[in-house]
């Protein structure tokens, strides 16, 4: 019902294609991360759901509709765009009154979002004096003011201090708690991996992945096991015997690649080696998704 | 489709909070009738009796004086409402609560025809009749012959002017660049082309419009005619805006 559908989006600005044939879905119940380097066309795609930017070909639809064809969208779909779209040198609560009103929406909802967002007691200073994470929570505001079922917020941890990126963060959980649509775009991957629970990957334009994040890391990350032994001969003889290697770590630690904890376990246990320590090493979140667009980085500062 | 693209309650509600909210705006709306009735009564205070005609060879249009100065005040007006929708991304924010441009545009157009009607007929009927209280004997009383006509038409003139400017201001997305250029055209141009009544120069969207003022029009343009001339411009204008805010990418 809240489904967000993108069918061959494509977009090109004169010559150069920004958005390349993009099929994907977005779920309703899941906080789902659009990630990508800058300029990869994530604004774009998320303007282009909105109806701001015309498609060159494809669609997007929100619940099998087109954006512009939703009577009172604001009920339906909050947005978050540049947290820069200046509400002018007004206050916080004109600009989201005239939003409301427009929607049909009580006046009464513009101090509960305000209230929520925490912009409340500022909410009389004049939106110019506003810093970049207050304008932000304002963005936010103005997104969740007509309490939506989808909510497409881009880069809403930009200019957040760590306690609004906490906020934000279980924000997101919640809205996503709910049953609502969560589609929320960064380039920052160490910050997403903890909000997000699948992930569409966008490189130059193109639809990179499209999954869950566990299953992301997983297929990117070779397995690897670290443990601690206080014998580390019979150990390593062990692995050796299954084709390998331990490499030191640190005094008394070792890391084996191509094995996981569960099947180094086994291994100790059958060998009779005392393990004092053993864990599984993953990939984060930032490093798969680095394997991933190595080569795709348009702006890429080292030479490839 | 075409209710889809029709102005509603709720968004001009919307658009008129927008216009109250934002101090340069209601600045300007207020101005119009601040500067077109302040400057007439002002005027026909320090020099109306000195000799007959001193605010202008033609006594009716001498009642609107100050409709000069009036007239850039709803320039600002017009520009800075619709301009305050190109800055920083207000646009991609108003469309994600009308995304239905053609209802955003002409709800924006409506709202500032409709206040800047109300306060130009306020300004006209204030500027004619404080103007000539001032006039001693050669004061106008409202319902000589085309008083009536005088005050009505320039109230609705400065709406065209607003609107003018409104769709210039969608057109080129910058309500300082319309104001930096029509506020001196409509300054300057009447200098320059002067009196020559006769030619391009009574077409233009000020010469015209204000003949609507006059007791006397010269040239081939009668007072409502020359207002006409002014709804075209005016259209043509409101037209090109809403053509770019449609086709342009927010």
């Amino acid at each position: 019902m809240n489904r967000i559908e993108i069918r061959e989006l494509t977009k090109d600005h004169g010559a150069r294609r920004v958005v390349d044939h993009l099929t994907f879905d977005v779920l309703p119940g899941k906080v789902t991360g659009f990630l990508g380097p800058n300029g990869a066309g994530k604004s774009t795609t998320m303007r282009m759901i909105l109806g701001l930017d015309r498609p060159t070909a494809g669609t997007a639809t929100i619940g099998g509709s087109r954006f512009t064809g939703l009577d009172r969208p604001l009920r339906q779909v909050g947005a978050l765009l540049d947290p820069q779209a200046a509400h002018g040198g007004r206050g916080a609560r004109d600009p989201l009154l005239a939003l409301a009103v427009s929607n049909g929406i009580p006046a009464s909802r513009v101090d509960e979002v305000l209230e929520q967002t925490g912009i409340a007691a500022v909410a009389r200073r004049r939106t110019g004096t506003f810093s970049l994470g207050m304008r932000q929570r304002l963005g936010i505001a103005a997104a969740l003011l007509g309490d939506p079922a989808v909510l497409l917020l881009d880069e809403p941890t930009n200019g957040l201090d760590p306690e609004g990126i906490i906020w934000i963060r279980e924000l997101m959980r919640s809205l996503a708690a709910e049953g609502r649509t969560v589609f929320v775009s960064s380039h920052l991957m160490a910050e997403s991996a903890s909000f997000v629970d699948h992930l569409v990957v966008l490189g130059q334009g193109r639809l990179l992945a499209d999954t869950s994040l566990e299953a992301f890391i997983d297929a990117r990350s070779t397995p690897r096991a670290r443990l601690r032994t206080s014998e580390p001969e019979r150990m390593a003889a062990a692995l050796a015997r299954a084709g390998l290697r331990m490499t030191a770590v640190a005094e008394g630690r070792w890391s084996v690649d191509g094995i996981r904890a569960e099947q180094l376990g086994s291994l100790a246990a059958q060998e009779g080696v005392p393990l004092l320590e053993l864990s599984d090493e993953r990939a984060s979140l930032e490093e798969a998704y680095l394997e991933l667009t190595a080569d795709r980085t348009p702006f890429s500062a080292t030479a490839a | 489709m075409i209710t889809a693209a029709l102005p509603t309650a709720p968004v001009l509600r919307s658009e008129w909070i927008k216009i109250r909210s934002a101090r340069a705006v209601l600045g300007s709306l207020l101005a119009v009738f601040a500067a077109t009735a302040g400057i007439t009564v002002l005027t026909a205070a320090a020099i109306g009796t000195s000799e007959p005609g001193a605010l202008g060879e033609d006594r009716l249009f001498g009642a609107f004086f100050g409709i000069n100065f009036g007239q850039s005040a709803a320039v600002a007006f017009g520009a800075t409402a619709f301009a305050a929708e190109f800055r920083g991304g207000a646009l991609r924010v108003s469309l994600t609560a009308v995304p239905n441009r053609t209802r955003l545009y002409l709800s924006k157009a409506v709202a500032v025809a409709g206040l800047s009607f109300l306060v130009g007929q306020f300004t006209g009927l204030v500027t004619f009749v404080a103007g000539q209280a001032f006039m001693g004997e050669y004061a106008l009383a409202l319902g000589d012959p085309g008083t009536l006509r005088a005050v009505f038409g320039s109230g609705v003139y400065l709406t065209l002017i607003a609107l003018l400017s409104a769709g210039l201001a969608a057109l080129v997305r910058s309500g300082t660049l319309v104001m930096g250029l029509l506020i001196p055209f409509l300054l300057i141009v009447p200098f320059v082309v002067g009196q020559v009544m006769d030619g391009a120069g009574q077409f233009m969207p000020d010469r015209a419009g204000q003949l609507v003022m006059r007791a006397h029009a010269e040239g081939s343009l009668g007072p409502w005619s020359g207002l006409g001339v002014t709804a075209l411009w005016t259209l043509a204008a409101l037209a090109g805006g809403w053509l770019a805010v449609r086709r342009r990418d927010a």
